[in-house]
């Protein structure tokens, strides 16, 4: 599929991905044909209301979605991961420039059509997730050490045996513990005595390796830390914890699915900064997805807006934000509080999102857009550039539309 | 040690509870009449029943009589048990062990089965095997104990005659000492093979039938908490991970749905230790429960009034586990406060 191929600086690539999900009224169209790419060590961010479908599109990467009652319904999420540097394994060295990874790519993957075992395999290794929450996406009834363990033993357990000075071990049972794969009869051989030293070397390389990674998000004392459950710590505390977990294994795309979005203000600022720093060490790409515009404009490198299952807007951050082209990018930014307006005179976008189920072949904006013309409501807009990193899915000031083309000059109604 | 702590403060808080309950049992049981029935026959003269009610001192106002049946209690004396014509502190242990052996066993059943049903019908719902499931548990909380048991043993005692009757076989029983008095913990201490298996060969349809109920509310209450557990955002976390979906389910959510769980199978003790009534009758249990039903028809009042002092005490004890072993599971729970 030399077509399919992508170029070297693109790490994965979204083709009309379209998500749909089975309700007791009909069918929701709730990511319905999304394009975009990610590139290398970028920042991009995902923006949109509740329920326009960006959370689903970041957790399709990971084949995260709730199937049934969701569909795939068609469309490709290509991703390239990057090689895993030979000299350190991963672990980061002055050869891979502390990332873990050569800048070769490996193979080109369907993350949509893989198998169970080969989408195990990328999670939490090539792609890993933050989630919104830290006090729901860490497990309550287990100690942060214990989970953080599990990354560690299902993706580096020869490593782990290595550092525990096991690395030509022969015993099946202790191989198994270490790639946590332990079948009920192994239980009973771990506990003979030798098994059983080895089997504690295994948890104390685990547990170097996992308070490496802690200490990396500037947790103090990552030691004490390990025996503690996610309720004795702070929310700020709990997403170091979710964000070590998702890094531990230098992945080379990070979900982060609203991140800040459950902190205190006062923590956001440095769980952002902390991503930040250990994405430019690592060499990360990151999909940012927020419904916060004034914080995606503070760390994305570039911006898609997504309204109603579809992206309408994608460019670089600076365009998007200097030249917004579609008439929701500029409701929403208008919604935005800023230094320059006056109190008083922050304004909405009229309406509300339209329903997904079985949505008309019309602008999907349209009827809430203030430069709607009669062509918007039986044309649907496809994306299109209008320069060469910015495009925009609206039939505004669309040279080729001349005689009919909406402008942002003339409101209607 | 917080935990030690908590625990000897509920075993200390035990006796003054257990003398609230043994207000309550004497009350009822006196509400019921006079304990002096089963000891009389119709033969005796009004004198002689007279000295018999002295003799029990039944003469005495009520509280004495309580005040009394206490100290009785409190030195081993629980009354004489004219159901068992003879002291009910002789007879109870040895009845206690045989329903001990049977509702440990269907507990047993009950907990593994439920747990692994209620686990193996959340991971898959609404699919064919949460169906089947469906079924075997509604039947379970539906079908009749002592019917479900006669069915038992008319397929497997009277047609096909594999399953055998009663406790365990008499030249069996003979060839080894029961110094504890459950059978297979006694076949064990003997090393018998022979003994043991014919143990359990007995225990097998009692303890099924038993079991049966029990294994259908915990399947059920796992299943549900499981499937709510697996909608949790650490189930995805988990999955996100790269960890089998094998070891989502039981390391993550099933240890969660087993927080809820656990209460609901303190509850089912106590409906086992009820149930042990109809299945020691339908299979020739030796038991308490089949003591239990005879003194109720015959108004055997000591009897009666030591079953329930003594469930009640189990029944307290095995809330105390069950707290601590929640306490365990999730550790937001202090105990204690």
């Amino acid at each position: 599929m030399p077509n399919n191929q992508f170029e070297n600086n693109v790490l994965a690539k979204v083709k009309d991905l379209k998500v749909h999900f089975n309700s007791k009224r009909g069918v929701v169209h709730a990511v319905d044909g999304v394009d975009f790419e990610i590139l290398n060590g970028e920042t991009l961010g995902l923006v949109g209301e509740t329920g326009c479908g960006k959370s689903v599109t970041g957790r399709s990467f990971l084949r995260l979605l709730p199937i049934p009652p969701g569909i795939i319904k068609g469309g490709a999420v290509n991703f390239k991961a990057n090689l895993v540097c030979t000299r350190c394994s991963g672990r980061g060295c002055s050869e891979c420039g502390k990332s873990g990874h050569k800048t070769e790519k490996g193979e080109q993957v369907d993350l949509l059509k893989i198998s169970d075992t080969r989408m195990r395999e990328i999670r939490g290794d090539r792609i890993a997730m933050i989630f919104q929450d830290p006090g729901k996406a860490l497990n309550p009834t287990l100690t942060v050490g214990a989970q953080m363990a599990e990354v560690f033993l299902q993706h580096r357990s020869l490593e782990i045996l290595d550092m525990a000075g096991l690395g030509q071990i022969k015993n099946k049972a202790i191989l198994r513990f270490a790639k946590q794969d332990v079948k009920l009869f192994d239980k009973i051989l771990l506990l003979l005595p030798k098994a059983r030293k080895q089997k504690l070397k295994v948890q104390e390389a685990v547990k170097i390796m996992v308070s490496k990674a802690l200490s990396e998000t500037q947790v103090p004392n990552p030691l004490k830390l390990l025996d503690r459950f996610p309720h004795e710590l702070s929310g700020g505390m709990r997403q170091r914890v979710m964000i070590a977990q998702a890094l531990a294994c230098n992945p080379d795309l990070l979900i982060a699915d609203e991140p800040t979005t459950a902190l205190d203000v006062t923590v956001e600022a440095r769980i952002l900064e902390l991503i930040r720093e250990l994405q430019l060490k690592r060499k990360t790409s990151v999909l940012y997805i927020s419904h916060d515009l004034s914080l995606v404009r503070r760390i994305c490198d570039r911006v898609a807006v997504m309204y109603a299952g579809r992206i309408v807007e994608i460019g670089k951050a600076e365009e998007i934000f200097a030249n917004p082209s579609h008439p929701y990018t500029r409701g929403l930014m208008a919604a935005v509080p800023s230094n320059g307006i006056p109190r008083g005179s922050l304004s909405a976008i009229k309406g509300t999102v339209p329903e997904l189920i079985d949505p008309p072949d019309s602008c999907r904006f349209s009827g809430r857009c203030p430069y709607e013309v009669n062509g918007c409501r039986v044309n649907d807009p496809k994306l299109r550039k209008i320069t060469e990193s910015h495009s925009v899915a609206c039939f505004i000031n669309d040279a080729s539309l001349s005689w009919c083309a909406p402008s942002f000059e003339e409101e209607r109604v | 040690m917080q935990l030690r702590d908590y625990i000897i403060r509920r075993l200390m808080v035990l006796p003054i509870l257990i003398l609230g309950v043994s207000i309550v049992v004497f009350t009822l049981t006196r509400v019921g009449g006079s304990p002096i029935g089963i000891y009389l026959s119709h033969e005796m003269t009004p004198e002689e029943v007279l000295k018999i009610e002295e003799r029990f001192g039944l003469d005495k106002p009520v509280l004495v009589q309580y005040i009394q049946w206490l100290k009785g209690i409190v030195s081993g004396d629980f009354g004489w048990s004219g159901v068992a014509s003879a002291p009910v502190a002789e007879v109870f242990p040895i009845k206690l062990a045989a329903t001990l052996e049977l509702a440990t066993a269907a507990g047993l059943v009950a907990l593994f089965l439920g747990i692994t049903l209620g686990t193996f019908a959340g991971a898959r719902r609404n699919r064919f095997p949460d169906h089947l499931t469906r079924i075997v548990a509604v039947s379970g909380a539906s079908l009749p104990q002592f019917w479900f048991g006669i069915l038992l043993l008319i397929i497997f005692w009277a047609q096909l005659g594999i399953a055998p009757i009663g406790r365990s076989d008499a030249t069996i029983f003979a060839s080894i000492s029961h110094p504890t008095g459950l059978y297979t913990i006694d076949a064990i201490l003997a090393g018998s093979i022979r003994a043991l298996w014919d143990a359990i060969w007995h225990l097998i349809l009692p303890a099924l039938t038993l079991g049966y109920g029990a294994t259908a509310i915990i399947a059920r209450m796992m299943r549900s908490a499981l499937v709510e557990e697996l909608q949790q955002d650490y189930v995805d976390a988990a999955r996100a991970k790269g960890l089998a979906e094998k070891l989502v389910i039981k390391r993550h959510a099933r240890r969660n749905a087993l927080v809820p769980t656990i209460t609901v199978i303190g509850l089912t003790f106590g409906f086992l230790l009820q149930g042990t009534i109809t299945i020691e009758i339908i299979y020739r249990w030796p038991g308490i429960g089949r003591w239990m039903a005879d003194s109720v028809l015959r108004g055997d009042q000591a009897t009666l009034m030591t079953y329930v002092l003594f469930t009640s005490v189990l029944f307290l004890l095995v809330n105390l586990i069950v707290d601590v072993i929640y306490a365990n599971l999730d550790r937001r729970v202090t105990l204690g406060k």
